[in-house]
């Protein structure tokens, strides 16, 4: 006699509701939040970025997205390096477009590996300390030195600078007008592991100092390990925005697709249908295609539904399971 | 077809070695070949790249029109016509000169294209662990850039001999008047090309930097044009004519007017007081000494 | 203005710090050279065309050149534009700093490189003195012209040097000098315009006034700075994705 279950939860929708931009209204102030709204940029024919907004305040923010699929637009955007096509991107509510006043509050950290080879680190930060106006730049140099763990390094010429070096030495100099905005493109790129925890162990005293910190990255790990809200961006699009857990949640409860080998895959269809998990069965001459809308309940209840029907199972693999195929989703295509 | 093992699979993307006939390092030299006269002129890229390269090629044509118009004019005239052309500017022998300095100006912007962008990219690895051997891969290079002038150079005179015969009266005719010219034209041409696309290229071989390239080769034309000028007109005699033969630009004024059998315009070349055939051997020395360093250079380049 | 003074240094110092600079040190010298072997020979009548041909028309363009797309032209290149337009400074300001740089260095070789020659010509012929302090400051600001020319030049193309070549080899060689209506849009020229001017010479063969002269430079200058403001205020920086 089967104990007695608990009523069937809701079904779930086949397609989950928009996620609502979880994040505080805009503050408005020195305490500066970037927002983007209704932000497209094209090249002639070629989309970048499609019609994105969103508005990011004081935390780890993490722009999660493959290559190519208009990161380093956004960030340029955001960081007044691009005009946007269509739409306003702000920074502390001035527009970051040929407003060169807005680099005050904001600090970047651009993806390319320009840099001046003949200075040495001390040399670069300082110049850089200078050209934001600081009162003391040699004191803000050293600090943006010591931050990032480089002052044995700072009087090498950067020309000599390995790959994670180099990517410290530009970060220190975005810190060294203590911006409350840092823009990050592709930070960890080049980094071995202890440089990388130590540049996670920064950016998160950062954003405890109640920075806004934005960064990109197409590593799923790096993003999870660091950013309490994430921007998930695919083909130019917004797919999802939120906390990361929930946003993995969803992704879960997504409707999945598996292929199905059995002994009777004909009778074991005929069953399946009759669960409430699934929402649909397809025939193949190879074996089943089975659809369904609660990942969860569905795992737990397969086996048990081929026992009872007294049918073996040979194969259970998942069709749709990866990264691009959740964009794809969630993108909504 | 998959493999697989306890822990893990590996699947068959269909991915295929390639198990045919492989073109060998003929093939590649030409392929290399064909891809530096593209790049000379900007083939296959956009068209600002293309501003330069066509630009001054169009600019060489000139003259030839202007004297075709010229001739053309002249033939509607008669006789007296006819000593109009006798002291046109522009014939055969007054061409080279003429348009030098747009071969130097093409030389100097394209050369460092060709050799400086891969050094710069990083990409000699690859082309040297190909069948491309270091020497080939220069050679195919410097051979691209002598083409790309020889359509420079060539083409104003071609232009000319093409236009002369077919406004003569009697084309048949008129081509047996041209053909006298034509070996000269074709050895003065060659030389020309040879000597400026092998001085360019040793040049621009030596940096990946395109801009120190660039001035450096113009300054190599220019720069002892104007001394040896001087040191000529001081009469300094030997100091002179060393200086003149040190000078790319009035060795080429030199071989052009030894192959044509006329005197030189350029003033410097003919009160240099050289033997005529000084300029043809002294343009074999600056070939030579350019594929020597080009070839050093090659060889010893850190990749 | 202050935040621009360190870009000055920096520029400077990328423009100093190279092989390229020594190569310009030899080129200015050129010229001395030239007027010291031709003393050496006896020949006087030479040194005005020293400065005339081989100086105005050549060391001069050659040396602006240089200094004028290297200026703005590498940044540009290599990217390193990026930490100076991230800077809370206007870009008139970096413009200007880039300038006075390039200009700068033009002066700073081309007006000794005249000054000398002058000297070694002077022992000759004592009436050159005029000539050399007229030709000195004209090639100064003539310099300071092509400089910014192609400092702007460069902020609309990454072929600057060779199209620059091409405007002093072909457009001020040659082209110029066949149509006498297209003598003002030619640097050189007013230049040479300047320096008659300045020497108050009875060489009238010039069809450039001195205060024509003076109008093509400056609008040069002037143009240069603002053609050059502009664009690098809406330069802007696409990304690899």
């Amino acid at each position: 006699m089967p104990p007695p279950v608990a009523p069937p939860p809701p079904v779930a929708p086949p397609l989950p509701a928009p996620l609502a931009p979880p994040l505080a209204p805009p503050v408005r102030g020195p305490s500066a939040v970037v927002e983007v709204e209704h932000a497209s940029r094209w090249y002639g024919n070629v989309v970048a970025v499609n019609d994105i907004s969103f508005a990011v305040g004081p935390g780890v923010t993490g722009l999660l997205g493959p290559n190519g699929a208009g990161k380093t637009t956004l960030l340029h955007m955001a960081a007044g390096l691009l005009a946007p096509s269509a739409g306003e991107v702000r920074v502390g509510g001035q527009q970051t477009w040929r407003n060169p006043g807005i680099y005050r509050q904001v600090g970047l950290v651009p993806e390319r590996e320009a840099v001046y080879p003949f200075l040495t680190g001390r040399e670069f930060a300082l110049v850089n300390a200078r050209e934001h106006g600081l009162a003391d730049p040699d004191a803000a140099a050293e600090r943006a030195i010591d931050l990032v763990d480089l002052a044995d390094a700072a009087d090498r010429r950067i020309g000599t600078y390995s790959k994670g070096m180099r990517q410290r030495i530009k970060m220190a100099a975005a810190l060294v007008h203590d911006p409350p905005v840092l823009i990050l493109d592709e930070p960890f790129n080049g980094m071995d592991p202890r440089q990388r925890l130590h540049m996670f162990e920064l950016l998160q005293r950062m954003a405890d100092e109640g920075r806004t910190v934005l960064l990109s990255s197409h590593i799923l790990e790096e993003v999870e390990r660091i950013a309490a809200s994430v921007l998930v961006i695919y083909a130019g699009r917004l797919a999802a925005s939120g906390d990361f857990r929930s946003i993995r949640r969803l992704m879960t409860d997504r409707p999945h697709e598996f292929f199905v080998r059995s002994s009777d895959d004909r009778r074991l269809g005929s069953v399946l249908l009759t669960e409430q998990s699934v929402f649909g069965v397809e025939l193949d001459p190879k074996g089943l295609l089975v659809r369904t809308s609660d990942f969860g309940r569905f795992t737990r209840r397969m086996p048990q539904v081929a026992r009872e029907a007294g049918i073996r199972l040979l194969e259970l693999t998942p069709t749709d399971d990866s990264l691009e195929s959740v964009f794809a989703y969630l993108v909504g295509r | 077809m998959t493999a697989s093992g306890s822990g893990g699979s590996i699947y068959d993307l269909g991915y295929r070695g390639y198990e045919g006939p492989r073109l060998g390092r003929g093939a590649a030299v030409a392929a290399l070949l064909t891809h530096s006269v593209r790049t000379a002129y900007g083939l296959g890229r956009s068209a600002r790249s293309k501003v330069m390269p066509v630009g001054l090629v169009l600019l060489a044509v000139l003259p030839s029109l202007l004297a075709l118009g010229i001739i053309a004019l002249v033939a509607q005239i008669g006789p007296a016509g006819e000593a109009i052309e006798a002291i046109s500017p522009i014939r055969y022998s007054t061409l080279f000169p003429f348009i030098a300095v747009l071969v130097f100006l093409f030389s100097a912007s394209q050369a460092p294209e060709l050799f400086g962008r891969d050094q710069r990219a990083g990409v000699l690895p690859l082309y040297f662990s190909r069948a491309t051997s270091r020497l080939d891969y220069a050679g195919a290079r410097t051979l691209g850039l002598l083409v790309s002038l020889l359509v420079l150079v060539l083409s104003p005179q071609l232009l000319l001999l093409v236009g002369r015969v077919l406004v003569a009266a009697d084309p048949v005719a008129g081509l047996a008047e041209e053909l006298p010219e034509l070996p000269a034209l074709l050895v003065v041409g060659l030389l020309v090309v040879t000597l400026v696309g092998t001085v360019s290229s040793a040049t621009a071989a030596l940096t990946p930097r395109r801009s120190y390239a660039t001035v450096a080769i113009i300054g190599i034309f220019l720069i002892p044009n104007i001394a040896s000028a001087l040191l000529v007109e001081l009469e300094t005699g030997l100091l002179g004519q060393m200086a003149v033969l040190l000078s790319p630009a009035d060795v080429l004024d030199g071989v052009n007017a030894y192959f044509f059998g006329v005197s030189p315009d350029n003033q410097t070349v003919a009160q240099a007081g050289l033997p005529g055939w000084s300029y043809p051997v002294a343009a074999g020395a600056w070939i030579i000494g350019s594929l020597a360093v080009l070839a050093r250079r090659y060889q010893r380049i850190e990749a | 203005m202050i935040r621009a003074m360190p870009i000055v240094a920096l520029t400077l110092r990328s423009l100093v710090d190279r092989r390229r600079f020594w190569l310009m040190v030899l080129l200015a010298a050129v010229p001395v050279l030239m007027a010291i072997v031709s003393s050496a020979f006896g020949g006087d009548l030479f040194s005005r065309r020293i400065f005339d041909q081989l100086i105005v028309r050549t060391v001069l363009p050659l040396i602006a050149l240089v200094f004028g797309t290297a200026a703005l032209g590498t940044e540009l290149e290599d990217g390193t534009i990026v930490f100076l337009l991230t800077k809370p400074i206007r870009r008139f300001r970096i413009v200007l700093a880039k300038g006075v740089v390039a200009a700068g260095l033009t002066a700073a070789l081309i007006v000794p490189a005249t000054v000398l020659t002058g000297l070694v010509a002077t022992s000759q012929h004592a009436s050159l003195v005029s000539s050399t302090v007229a030709y000195a400051m004209a090639a100064a600001v003539g310099g300071t012209a092509y400089a910014l020319g192609f400092l702007a030049l460069s902020s609309f193309t990454s072929r600057a040097l060779a199209i620059g070549l091409g405007y002093v080899l072909l457009w001020e060689g040659v082209l110029s000098g066949l149509f006498e209506g297209t003598r003002v849009f030619s640097v050189r020229q007013a230049t040479l315009g300047l320096a008659e001017m300045l020497q108050r010479g009875d060489d009238a063969d010039r069809t450039i006034g001195g205060l024509t002269s003076v109008v093509v430079l400056g609008v040069v200058i002037v143009g240069s700075l603002a053609l050059a403001t502009w664009r690098l205020s809406r330069y802007q920086l696409r990304g690899g994705d």
